[in-house]
C-alpha cells in the first residue's frame, strides 16, 4: 500500500481510430491538490471519465487505496470516494440547496423515505465542513455560479469524498469568488480529501496546485511541481512548441479608413454595458473574459439574436437595425457560435446541407424552386476550398471529426461572403493539429480582407492570433491591447478575473 | 407576515385561488344556492373521479412526459369490472375494485413497458395503447350500456355511502360523499409520496434534469414504469367511482369527456409542461375551477354547447401564462437553449 | 442507399406484400375496379391529414388540432352553402365562396397555432392540444351540435365526381401531395422546415426565422385539414362538428409507417404515400374480413406501437454502422 489515493497505471482507450489516451499513469496522494493540464482534445474529459467510472478503458488498471479494477463501474468509483463535479455541476435547479446536496447520498444508502430533518441536517453538517453558510431553502436555479459550485462540492463531501475532481472550476468566477473557492479546497485538504482540477488553460489553480500532470495529443507529458512551471514552460509543455508562430500583426489606418463595423454604447441589462469599439478590415480582434463577462453576449447581440437596450452598430460608417440574424446576415455579419455540437451544426444532417443553410437562396430560380445542381456544385467547391475530409457530401455531420465539423461551420459563413466574421470559441474541443490550421485559415481571411472578431477564453490564443485584444469583465470593456505580441498573459489575466464594483445594472 | 404574503403571491395558486373565490362570488350573487352546502357537496362529489386522474396526471408531466391513455384504462377498468360482476352474478364491491386496479396495472406496466424499454416519444406510446385499450374494449368485452337495472346492488350502495352528513337548508340532510374521502386519501397517499419518499423527490429530479438525476443514482426507468402503474392503478379507481356516481355504465363514456378536462385542470394549476414544475394544491385548483366553470356555463347564460370552446381556451390562456412567465424568466437562456 | 431510399424501399415491400396478401385471400372482391375507386374516395381526408401530420413531425413537433380545424372549417362552408337555397345567385358562386372561406378560415387557424408555439413558446403538444378544443369548440358552438345539410348539388362533385374514371378526391390528394414534395424538396421552406426540425437552435444559429417557417408550416396544415373538410362535406353531403375524430390517430399512425421522425428532421410524401397504401389496403382485408371498427383501431394502435418498436431496432441497428461505440457525437469525450 503506497500513499497514493488513487493511481491510474498504462489507460489506453480509443474512439473511432483515435487514440484519446495512450499509455497515461496518473498518481494522486491523499490529500494532494493536483492539476491536470492539457489543450482541448489532449484526452483530460477521457480520463477524468475513467477514473469516474464512467468511461471503461480498452487497457490499463485503476487503483484506488490499495484495490486494483480493470473494469471500474461508476459505483465502484464513488464508493472508492471519487466525486466529480463536472463543468455543467449537474445540480437539480428546481431543488432546494438542501435537497441538492443530500439527494445523491440518500439514493446511494438506498433509502425509501425522505426524512427532511435528515436532509436539512445532512445538508447543513457538508456545508459547515467547508464553512459555508447558505439558505438550505433556497430553490438552486436563483444562486450564482459560486454558490452553486459550493453546492456541488456539499454535495461531493456527503458521500465521503476522497478526491474530488473539478472540471474548469473557475471559468466563471471573479478573482474574489476564485479566492473563496480555494479557502475552501485548502479546508478539503486538511480534512485529507485530495483535489483534482482538470483545465485547458493556465489560470489561478496553479496558485494552489502541488503538482501538474500535462497531456498532450493523448499523451502523458510528464509530472511538474507546480513551483517549477511558468507560463512560458507549461505552454511549451501543452503545445510542444518551442517557437512561437509568428504573432499577427496589422494596423489599420485609422485616419482615412472607415471601420468595418463599429459598436456605440451598445448596452444590454444585465448582460452588458456601455460597449464602444471599431473594427477595421484585416483586423482580428480578440474579445476574451469570464464565463458570463459579456464576451458573448456582445456577439449575440451584433448577430441579431438578442437586441441591445440601447447603442448603435455601424456598418461601414452607416448606422444598421440588427435584431434577427437574418438581418446582421444580410449586413455582412456571420457568427460562428460558441457551443459547436448544440449551436453550430444539424448533426443528423449532410455535411452539403449544412453548408448550404445559409445561402439557399442563391440556388433558387425565378419560380423559387431549387437548382439542385448548382447546390451540388457549391457543396462540393466547399468541402475541397476548406479541406473538410469526408467520403460524400451526403454522409451525416455526425460523421466528421470535431475539427472537421468547425470547417463546416466555418464554410456555410464563409459562403455568405461576411465582412465581419465573429469566431466564439473556434477551437473549443479540437485536436492540435486542426487547431493550427484553424488558426491559420482565419489569418488567411483576415489577411484577404475581412474584419474579424475572434473570442476565446483562452489568453494565450487571442495575444497570439489577434493583432488586438479588448478584455471583458461584468459586461464592460476592462481594457484593451494595442500590441498583444507584446503583453503578458498575467496582465490580461489579471484584468479578466479582476473584481469590478460596477456591476451590469 | 408581510413576507409570508410576499411568498405567497409568487405562486399560482394563490392567483388561482382568488380567481375561484371571485367566480364563486359572481355565482353566488347569481343564485344564492351556489353557496349552499348541498351544492358544494355534490360539486365536490361530482369532481373527485377527474381529481383523481389529475393526480395521476400531475405526476407524469412533472417528469416531462405525458399521457393520454388513461381515460381508455379507466373505462376498461370500470366496464371489465363491472361485466365481470354481472356475469359472475355476484354482488361484493371488493372483487370490483380488485379487478379496475389489477386492469389499471396491467394497462398502466404496458405503457411503462414501451416508455422505457424503447425510449419512445411518450405521446405516441400513449395514443397507440389508448386506440388498443379501448379497441380491445369495444371488440372483446363489448360495447352495451349497462343500466341501473343491471347495475350490482354493491355498486350502487356505494355511490350512495356518506361520510358524514349535515342538516340541509330544506329537511334533508346533506351528505358528504364517500368519494371525497377516497380522494382524501388519493391526495395524502400521492403528497407523501412526492414529498417524503425518494421516488417522489427522484420524480421531481427527473423533471429537473433527467442527466443529472441519473448521475445521482436515480433509476429513471423504475421510476418512469412506476408512475405510469400509478396512473394506471388511479384510472382504475375512478372509472369505479364514475359508474357509481351516474349508475350507469357505457364503454364510450369517459374516453371523449376526461382527458381535456384534466389536461386543462393541470396545466391551469400551474404545472409545467416541460417538467420539474407542479403541485398538487394547484391541481386541484384546477379541477375545482374547471368543473365549477363547466357545470355552471348555463348559470352564467351560455348554453352547454359553449364547454368545448371553454376548456379549450382555459388550457390555451392557462399555457400561455405558464410559458411566457416561464419565457420572461429566462430570457437570455431563450437563445441559448441546449437543443433536447 | 441513404436512410430516405432504404425506407420508402422498406414501406414499398411492405406495400407489395399487403396487395398480394389480400389478392391471394379474397381475389374476387378486391380486385374489382370499384373497390379501388372506394379506396380512393376515402383515403383522401385522412391523407391530407397524415401529410399535415408529417409537416408538423419534420419541423420537431405536432399538431393535434387538424380535427378541430376540419369541423371549424367545415361547418363555415357548409353554414355559407346552405344559403344557396334562399338565394338567386348561381349556386357555383356558394360552392367557390364556400371553398374560399374554408381556406381562409384554415389560415387564421393556423396562425394562431403557429403564433402560441413560436411567440408564446407554448409547446407545440399542448397549445395545438388547446387549440383543438377551441377550434372544435367554435364549430359547436356555431351548429349547436347538430350536423348541417342542404348543399347544392354542385358541390357533391367535388367528393364523388370522377374525371377520366378517376375519383375527384384522389385528384385533389395527388396534386396536393405533388405539390408539397415539391415544397419540401425544391424551396428554400422545405429545406428549412427540415433543418429547423433537425435541431431548432442550430437553425436559429444558422439565421433561420424559426418563428416565420414554423408559422408556415402550421398554415399548410391548417390548409391541409381546410382542404379535407370540403371534401368530407362534398363526399357525406352533410357537415357534422367533431366528424372524422378518429382520423387523429389514422394521421399520425400513417405519418409514423411513411418513415416520419417524430423527433424532427425527416419525413417523405412518398413515404407517407405508401403508408397510406398499406394502411388502406390492410382496412379494406380487415372491412372484408368482417372485422368490427373497433378491432380496426385495437390493430391501429398495435400498429403504431409496433412501428415505432422496429424503427428503434432499425435506429439502434444502423446507428451501430454510422457510428462505431461513441460516434463523432460524443466529441467532447475525446477532449
Amino acid at each position: 500500500m503506497t500513499d497514493n489515493f488513487l493511481e491510474a497505471r498504462s489507460i489506453s482507450k480509443a474512439y473511432t481510430g483515435v487514440q484519446a489516451l495512450d499509455e497515461v499513469t496518473l498518481n494522486i496522494g491523499r490529500g494532494a491538490i493536483h492539476c491536470l493540464v492539457g489543450e482541448n482534445g489532449s484526452g483530460k474529459s477521457t480520463l477524468i471519465k475513467i477514473i469516474g467510472g464512467v468511461v471503461t478503458p480498452d487497457g490499463g488498471e485503476v487503483i484506488y487505496n490499495g484495490t486494483s479494477y480493470s473494469h471500474v463501474r461508476a459505483i465502484d468509483a464513488i464508493r472508492e470516494g471519487v466525486q466529480i463535479i463536472y463543468q455543467d455541476l449537474s445540480l437539480f435547479p428546481n431543488l432546494s440547496v438542501a435537497e441538492n446536496i443530500s439527494l445523491n447520498q440518500m439514493v446511494e444508502k438506498q433509502n425509501k423515505v425522505m426524512n427532511w430533518k435528515e436532509v436539512r441536517r445532512i445538508a447543513a453538517d457538508a456545508l459547515s465542513e467547508i464553512d459555508e453558510e447558505l439558505d438550505l431553502n433556497e430553490v438552486v436555479e436563483n444562486l450564482s455560479m459560486a454558490k452553486k459550485q459550493v453546492v456541488a462540492i456539499s454535495r461531493a463531501l456527503t458521500q465521503n469524498a476522497q478526491l474530488i475532481v473539478m472540471d474548469e472550476p473557475t471559468s466563471a468566477l471573479t478573482r474574489e469568488e476564485v479566492d473563496h473557492l480555494f479557502s475552501v479546497i485548502h479546508k478539503l485538504k486538511e480534512k485529507g480529501i485530495a483535489t483534482l482540477f482538470v483545465s485547458h488553460k493556465l489560470n489561478e489553480v496553479f496558485e494552489i496546485a502541488e503538482s501538474v500532470t500535462v497531456l498532450r495529443d493523448g499523451k502523458k507529458v510528464g509530472d511538474y511541481p507546480a513551483s517549477e512551471l511558468d507560463n512560458d514552460k507549461l505552454t511549451y509543455l501543452m503545445t510542444g512548441e518551442k517557437i512561437e508562430p509568428e504573432p499577427y500583426t496589422y494596423a489599420p489606418d485609422t485616419g482615412t479608413e472607415t471601420p468595418t463595423l463599429e459598436a456605440r454604447d451598445l448596452s444590454r441589462e444585465g448582460e452588458f454595458k456601455d460597449i464602444s469599439f471599431k473594427l477595421y478590415r484585416g483586423e482580428i480582434l480578440g474579445i476574451t473574459g469570464l464565463i458570463g463577462s459579456g464576451r458573448t453576449e456582445v456577439a449575440l447581440s451584433l448577430f441579431g439574436l438578442t437586441n441591445p437596450d440601447s447603442g448603435e452598430i455601424l456598418i461601414e460608417g452607416s448606422p444598421v437595425h440588427v435584431s434577427t440574424p437574418r438581418q446582421a446576415t444580410k449586413y455582412g455579419i456571420s457568427y460562428l457560435p460558441e457551443d459547436r455540437l448544440t449551436q453550430g451544426i444539424f448533426q443528423h444532417q449532410s455535411i452539403g446541407d449544412n453548408i448550404v443553410v445559409t445561402i439557399l437562396r442563391k440556388f433558387l430560380d425565378k419560380f423559387g424552386l431549387l437548382q439542385t445542381s448548382q447546390k451540388i456544385a457549391s457543396e462540393k467547391s466547399w468541402i475541397e476550398r476548406l479541406s473538410i475530409k469526408t467520403p460524400s457530401r451526403n454522409a451525416p455531420a455526425s460523421s466528421l471529426s470535431g475539427g472537421n465539423q468547425q470547417r463546416v461551420v466555418i464554410a456555410k459563413w464563409l459562403a455568405t461572403q461576411p465582412k465581419v466574421f465573429i469566431l466564439d470559441g473556434p477551437t473549443i474541443g479540437i485536436d492540435v493539429a486542426s487547431k493550427k490550421t484553424i488558426h491559420q485559415t482565419i489569418r488567411e481571411l483576415a489577411e484577404s480582407g475581412m474584419a474579424i472578431i475572434m473570442i476565446s477564453d483562452e489568453i494565450d490564443e487571442v495575444l497570439k492570433n489577434c493583432n488586438r485584444v479588448l478584455v471583458m469583465n461584468k459586461g464592460q470593456i476592462a481594457g484593451e491591447f494595442e500590441t498583444p505580441s507584446e503583453v503578458s498573459e498575467d496582465e490580461v489575466f489579471e484584468l479578466v478575473t479582476k473584481d469590478t464594483t460596477n456591476e451590469v445594472a | 407576515m408581510k413576507d409570508f404574503l410576499k411568498g405567497l403571491f409568487k405562486h399560482n395558486e394563490t392567483y388561482l385561488a382568488l380567481i375561484i373565490i371571485v367566480f364563486a362570488g359572481v355565482l353566488t350573487l347569481i343564485n344564492p344556492q351556489f353557496m349552499s352546502f348541498r351544492n358544494i357537496f355534490s360539486l365536490l362529489k361530482n369532481s373527485s373521479g377527474t381529481a383523481i386522474l389529475a393526480v395521476g396526471f400531475l405526476l407524469v408531466i412533472l417528469t416531462g412526459n405525458i399521457d393520454v391513455s388513461f381515460p381508455a384504462i379507466a373505462i376498461s377498468a370500470q366496464y371489465i369490472a363491472t361485466t365481470t360482476l354481472i356475469a359472475l352474478d355476484s354482488n361484493s364491491l371488493a372483487l370490483a375494485f380488485a379487478i379496475a386496479i389489477g386492469i389499471g396495472l396491467l394497462y398502466g406496466s404496458i405503457n411503462g413497458f414501451f416508455v422505457t424499454k424503447f425510449k419512445l416519444p411518450t405521446l405516441i406510446v400513449t395514443l397507440g395503447t389508448f386506440n388498443m385499450f379501448h379497441g380491445f374494449l369495444l371488440e372483446f368485452v363489448g360495447t352495451r350500456s349497462i343500466n341501473i337495472g343491471q347495475l350490482p346492488d354493491a355498486i350502487k350502495d356505494f355511490g350512495d355511502i356518506n361520510l358524514f352528513t349535515v342538516a340541509g337548508s330544506g329537511s334533508n340532510p346533506v351528505g358528504f360523499s364517500i368519494f371525497v374521502g377516497i380522494l382524501i386519501v388519493v391526495l395524502l397517499l400521492t403528497f407523501f409520496i412526492l414529498r417524503f419518499t425518494l421516488l417522489g423527490r427522484g420524480i421531481y429530479a427527473i423533471g429537473g434534469d433527467a442527466e443529472a438525476a441519473r448521475r445521482a443514482g436515480f433509476n429513471v426507468n423504475r421510476i418512469q414504469f412506476f408512475i405510469y402503474m400509478y396512473v394506471g392503478v388511479l384510472a382504475g379507481i375512478m372509472g369505479m367511482l364514475h359508474i357509481a356516481l351516474i349508475n350507469y355504465g357505457n364503454p364510450n363514456y369517459i374516453v371523449d369527456s376526461e382527458l381535456l378536462r384534466v389536461i386543462a385542470s393541470v396545466v391551469l394549476g400551474g404545472a409545467l409542461i416541460t417538467g420539474g414544475k407542479g403541485s398538487l394544491t394547484g391541481t386541484m385548483l384546477g379541477v375545482l375551477l374547471i368543473v365549477t366553470l363547466e357545470k355552471n356555463l348555463v348559470m352564467i347564460g351560455l348554453s352547454s354547447y359553449w364547454q368545448e370552446f371553454f376548456v379549450g381556451l382555459i388550457i390555451v390562456v392557462g399555457v400561455t401564462m405558464t410559458h411566457v412567465q416561464a419565457k420572461l424568466q429566462s430570457t437570455q437562456k431563450v437563445t441559448i437553449v441546449r437543443s433536447h | 442507399m441513404t436512410e430516405k431510399n432504404a425506407n420508402n424501399l422498406m414501406l414499398f415491400i411492405i406495400f407489395l406484400a399487403l396487395t398480394v396478401i389480400m389478392t391471394v385471400m379474397i381475389p374476387e372482391r378486391f380486385l374489382a375496379i370499384n373497390n379501388f375507386r372506394s379506396m380512393m374516395r376515402q383515403f383522401p381526408e385522412y391523407g391530407l391529414l397524415a401529410l399535415g401530420i408529417m409537416l408538423a413531425m419534420i419541423t420537431g413537433g405536432i399538431d393535434l388540432s387538424i380535427v378541430g380545424i376540419t369541423s371549424l372549417t367545415g361547418v363555415v362552408a357548409a353554414q355559407v352553402l346552405i344559403r344557396h337555397a334562399e338565394s338567386s345567385l348561381p349556386s357555383e358562386l356558394f360552392v367557390a365562396v364556400a371553398v374560399l372561406a374554408a381556406l381562409g378560415v384554415a389560415v387564421l387557424c393556423g396562425l394562431l397555432n403557429g403564433i402560441l408555439i413560436t411567440i408564446a413558446n407554448v409547446p407545440a403538444l399542448i397549445a395545438t392540444l388547446g387549440t383543438n378544443s377551441v377550434f372544435l369548440g367554435l364549430a359547436i358552438v356555431f351548429t349547436e351540435g347538430h350536423g348541417i345539410r342542404g348543399f347544392p348539388p354542385e358541390v357533391l362533385l367535388i367528393g364523388n365526381g370522377q374525371a377520366l374514371g378517376v375519383p375527384v378526391p384522389f385528384l385533389i390528394f395527388l396534386g396536393i401531395a405533388l405539390f408539397l414534395g415539391l415544397v419540401l424538396n425544391r424551396t428554400r421552406l422545405g429545406f428549412n422546415m427540415v433543418m429547423l426540425g433537425s435541431s431548432p437552435v442550430v437553425s436559429q444559429f444558422s439565421a433561420i426565422n424559426n418563428t416565420l417557417v414554423l408559422i408556415k408550416t402550421h398554415i399548410m396544415i391548417a390548409l391541409l385539414a381546410g382542404t379535407s373538410s370540403i371534401i368530407i362535406l362534398s363526399r357525406v353531403n352533410s357537415m357534422r362538428p367533431g366528424y372524422g375524430s378518429g382520423y387523429l390517430l389514422l394521421a399520425i399512425l400513417i405519418a409514423i409507417l411513411g418513415g416520419t421522425n417524430p423527433n424532427g428532421g425527416f419525413g417523405t410524401v412518398l413515404g407517407v404515400g405508401l403508408g397510406i397504401g398499406s394502411l388502406q389496403i390492410l382496412t379494406s382485408g380487415l372491412n372484408f374480413m368482417g372485422f368490427t371498427p373497433f378491432f380496426r383501431n385495437f390493430i391501429y394502435g398495435l400498429l403504431l406501437l409496433l412501428v415505432m418498436v422496429i424503427n428503434y431496432y432499425r435506429r439502434q441497428y444502423s446507428g451501430r454502422i454510422l457510428v462505431p461505440k461513441a460516434g463523432a457525437g460524443t466529441e467532447s469525450g475525446q477532449q
